[in-house]
């Protein structure tokens, strides 16, 4: 065959192999929007699960005895499961995976929350990443404990309900305010709590920005405190953002200059053991309750400040505050001293380099000179 | 306790003069272990986003021990500032020291002379005295480095106590001068004193004098002309010294 008609040859295959296939495709879209109409018409949508719905969408009275002897009713809604993410993908079967078969053997947990706990496994068979990131997490360990109300998979997520967790950023917050309702209280009136709920404010962090979703640490862990910064960094060490918000971008490399921020950044590599604590930016902005430092009054701040420097430098004298230099590089104005000492050296070291250099280089000039 | 002769003859017949003697030894071994240990234990945390930092910091077993390393050999090296800067005043004060090493209005016409002679306005160098004006200029700058140093350095170590007697700015400001006067002290130690005392091709590869407490004669005629002639008025191949110590071992004769 000559290369030419190789060629033709093989497109006319991948015309032969590709036009059906783009039908087909085209096909299934129409079949999924037909689906969809479908499911919101006539709720319930996968014919797999239509089995098991004839008992569990129908029958009210229906119910599961646990082994404690509480009960539970088995009852599922055709239009939630239908609404859910995995509406119309996954069938009743594919999640409890113990039930094959009717009638099917009753359940044999010892309450309602073992049962929740038994069944979240089944998630890892898909959500296999996310799985073994929540194992790193408080909440697993606190799980692991021994402490049952702790959450898995459906209590954040939903279970016949579960949404695509991209939804609307707000009710991430809301979702942990269920179990953590007071720091929730606190957030919901901070600076960025505020900017969430009063202004739909998408830049302001939920919950999960901070502490992330799966793998959550534990805040009482020193490397927690360590890494603080750079929690923050994510958005106040971003220029762009800082300046949509006329906000100063310095606060992270100015903090990082410093002695406790050089100290955090290098335990944070890894630099052993953390001795001492060092503090972070939590340590004067607040937690969850975080403030604009601008809108006080310059005396408020720094009495602020010092009493944050007490909580480690025990009965420092007030003067003490005045060594922080508020994230601003130096000025004439606002550090006279530091600005002076900066710009002698500035000018000093290359003045008295350059003339040592100079000084050996004639010397060197003059031995060749007088060979 | 023994004095040292003020001029004696090395194994191989030269004739070798006093320099400096054991405390000044001492003190320059204890400078240079100080200066090693603090530049490598400080300069990775001026320096801490580079590698070589972390380096040093998981050699020396983390970032607290490294500071405590760091100020302990801080504190060896107050000390000895301290007594340094006090042994020359009671000395100078009982009469018993001069303070040739600290500069003199003479140095800088030295400087200057030199100066023309390297540009070749002067025929010919300057006599220089028993420490040159490049000597005086690492020593001084050791001295009031030093001081910035230790200052500074105390200030950082003790911060809280700084602030009851000072204005709090005073804190920053001395991490700024500790952190920039180090870097100086590093810069002029590895152009000046390296030049100085061992790449330079009249010294080449090193200058022995600070370890053996003795100059070769000839040595210090060619480069501390003034202080060779207030030895030797003769040259010292014609007669002992007059100031020769009791206990020196006579001069070698030399065939002219």
């Amino acid at each position: 065959m000559k290369p030419a008609q190789r060629l033709l040859t093989g497109f006319a295959a991948g015309l032969v192999i590709l036009l059906p296939a783009h039908a087909v495709l085209a096909q299934s879209d129409a079949d999924t929007t037909q689906d969809k109409a479908a499911e919101a018409a006539a709720p319930g949508g996968d014919i797999r699960s239509e089995g098991c719905l004839e008992c569990h969408a129908e029958d009210p009275d229906a119910k599961v005895t646990f082994g404690d002897g509480s009960s539970r009713a088995v009852l599922v809604d055709r239009k939630t499961i239908a609404l859910s993410v995995h509406g119309g993908a996954l069938a009743c079967t594919d999640c409890h995976r113990d039930i094959a078969r009717h009638p099917h053997a009753p359940v044999k947990a010892r309450d309602a929350r073992a049962y929740t706990l038994d069944e979240s496994r089944t998630c890892r068979r898909c959500h296999y990443a996310y799985y073994t990131r929540v194992l790193d997490g408080i909440h697993f360990k606190v799980l692991e404990s021994g402490n049952r109300n702790a959450p898995t998979c459906v209590d954040c997520h939903g279970a016949h309900d579960v949404q695509d967790p991209k939804g609307p950023r707000v009710e991430v917050s809301q979702r942990c305010a269920r179990c953590h309702d007071k720091v929730y209280a606190a957030y919901a009136g901070s600076v960025h709590g505020r900017a969430m709920l009063e202004e739909a404010n998408t830049d302001v962090p939920v919950c999960t920005d901070c502490h992330g979703a799966h793998a959550i640490a534990n805040p009482k862990e020193p490397t927690f405190r360590t890494t603080t910064h750079q929690m923050c960094a994510k958005c106040h060490g971003d220029a762009t953002k800082m300046a949509k918000y006329n906000l100063n971008p310095e606060v992270v490399s100015s903090y990082l200059q410093d002695f406790h921020g050089v100290s955090n950044s290098l335990y944070s590599e890894g630099a052993t053991k953390v001795y001492k604590p060092m503090a972070t930016c939590t340590d004067c902005h607040g937690i969850h309750d975080i403030e604009k430092f601008s809108s006080g009054d310059k005396g408020a701040i720094r009495e602020k400040v010092l009493t944050v420097c007490r909580g480690c430098h025990e009965e420092v004298p007030a003067t003490f505050g005045d060594a922080w230099l508020s994230h601003y590089q130096p000025t004439l104005a606002s550090a006279p001293m530091v600005w002076s000492v900066k710009w002698a050296y500035r000018i000093l070291i290359p003045f008295i380099m350059a003339g040592l250099v100079l000084h050996i280089l004639l010397h060197l000039w003059r031995l060749r000179a007088h060979r | 306790m023994f004095r040292e002769p003020l001029v004696k003859t090395g194994p191989d017949g030269e004739v070798l003069v006093k320099r400096f003697s054991r405390v000044r030894r001492f003190e320059h071994y204890l400078c240079i272990a100080a200066f090693v240990v603090l530049v490598l234990t400080g300069f990775p945390q001026k320096f801490h986003d580079n590698s070589f930092a972390t380096w040093v910091f998981d050699l020396l077993g983390g970032l607290d021990r490294t500071r405590f390393v760091h100020r302990a050999a801080g504190v060896v090296f107050s000390l000895h500032a301290f007594l340094h800067i006090l042994g020359f005043t009671v000395g100078f004060v009982t009469g018993r020291m001069s303070l040739d090493m600290l500069p003199i209005p003479q140095d800088l016409r030295d400087a200057w002379h030199n100066l023309g002679w390297y540009l070749g306005t002067r025929d010919r160098p300057p006599e220089l005295p028993k420490y040159d004006y490049r000597q005086k200029f690492e020593y001084i700058g050791i001295v009031f480095g030093g001081l910035v140093m230790v200052v500074s350095g105390l200030v950082l170590m003790y911060p809280s106590l700084v602030a009851g007697l000072l204005p709090g700015e005073v804190i920053p400001a001395s991490r700024v001068a500790h952190s920039n006067e180090a870097l100086l002290a590093l810069s002029v130690l590895v152009v000046w004193h390296v030049y100085g005392s061992h790449l330079s091709p009249e010294i080449f590869p090193m200058d022995k004098t600070i370890f053996t407490g003795y100059i070769p004669a000839h040595e210090l005629e060619e480069r501390h002309h003034r202080e060779y002639r207030r030895i030797f008025p003769r040259g010292h191949a014609q007669e002992p010294p007059p100031a020769a110590n009791a206990d020196a071992e006579p001069l070698p004769a030399k065939v002219a």
